[in-house]
């Protein structure tokens, strides 16, 4: 429970109050204060001002690399465009870009087994020329 | 708070002028100077009873403030936040006083400095001094800036940072301790 006591300030308390200082004295506390804080405020007023010129350079920066962008974007649509229009190619190139590589070309790819009598036909033909009959060794080969 | 010194601006609106300090503006240094400097020698000495090691501190709290001054939250005042760095700073300083003291002699009163007029009066004062640190660091505070300073609650509220309800009933505990401290400390005759 507080005591009534506590309500009231000791007055002797007074006795540790700060002594009236001068005006001279004031002025001198004041002075060394402001001088002291030179340094911290230069250094605040040069990021402050640093930050100024970059804001400066920097707006018509922005604006220029805008302008570059958009330059680039109407150079690089019809370019773009005629990249992937479908061209004309010769067969011969298309055989002969797979040809280069170990892929066998499409061409030559067959869709079934092949037929192996009509192998050994052309092949006789090839070798006996049109017309001409089976060899005579052919039973024994 | 207190009322701003004479001499000072109080037309200049005190957020502008931390924001001119925050640019580094000179002037607008000087009038938060001008303006607090006083009740902050007043706060200080309470603490530390030593006029040279007040204005030091007052001077330290400045340049602390200036560089801190990027924390300060916007829309709180820069008086309340500014007698918060002298009140941390005196705390420590007196921290550091004592533990730099090899002898026995109670740091307040050995660092009394003004001359009393009579031997008792200094005496009193000593033992005032000695209760006054004696007391927790947040009750002797807000006697410090209560009953010595006159500030209201509402304002060492805002200091401190606490429910100004805490601020009055630690006010009148911390007046009942003192009592009890300098009937202990009263020489036996």
């Amino acid at each position: 429970m507080a005591h009534s006591d506590d309500d009231r300030r000791l007055e002797e308390l007074d006795l540790l109050r700060a002594p009236t200082r001068g005006e001279a004295a004031r002025r001198s506390a004041r002075e060394r204060v402001l001088a002291s804080a030179e340094l911290p405020l230069a250094r605040r007023r040069h990021v402050s001002s640093s930050w100024e010129v970059l804001a400066a350079w920097g707006r018509p920066g922005l604006v220029a690399a805008s302008i570059v962008l958009a330059i680039l974007a109407g150079t690089l649509q019809p370019w773009r465009e005629w990249r992937d229009e479908t061209q004309p190619v010769a067969l011969s190139e298309v055989l002969r870009g797979a040809g280069a590589s170990d892929a066998i070309p499409e061409m030559l790819v067959a869709l079934a087994e092949p037929d192996a009598d009509a192998v050994v036909a052309a092949a006789l033909t090839e070798r006996n020329g049109n017309g001409a009959g089976v060899p005579d060794d052919f039973e024994q080969r | 708070m207190a009322a701003p010194a004479e001499g000072a601006s109080p037309a200049l609106d005190e957020l502008e002028l931390v924001q001119r300090v925050r640019a580094g503006d000179r002037e607008a240094f000087a009038v938060l100077v001008e303006r607090y400097a006083e009740q902050a020698f007043a706060v200080a000495y309470g603490f530390l009873q030593h006029v040279e090691d007040a204005e030091d501190l007052v001077h330290d709290a400045f340049i602390r403030a200036l560089e801190r001054i990027d924390s300060l939250t916007p829309g709180s005042g820069f008086g309340a936040w500014f007698y918060r760095v002298v009140v941390n700073a005196a705390l420590n300083r007196r921290k550091y006083i004592s533990r730099r003291r090899t002898d026995d002699v109670p740091v307040t009163a050995a660092a009394l400095d003004s001359p009393a007029a009579d031997s008792e009066r200094a005496q009193l004062r000593a033992r005032l001094a000695r209760a006054l640190s004696s007391l927790p660091a947040e009750l002797e505070t807000i006697v410090i800036l209560h009953d010595l300073e006159g500030f209201t609650h509402p304002e060492i509220a805002r200091v401190l940072e606490i429910p100004e309800g805490t601020c009055r009933s630690h006010l009148s505990r911390a007046r009942r301790m003192l009592r009890d401290l300098l009937k202990e400390y009263q020489p036996r005759s």
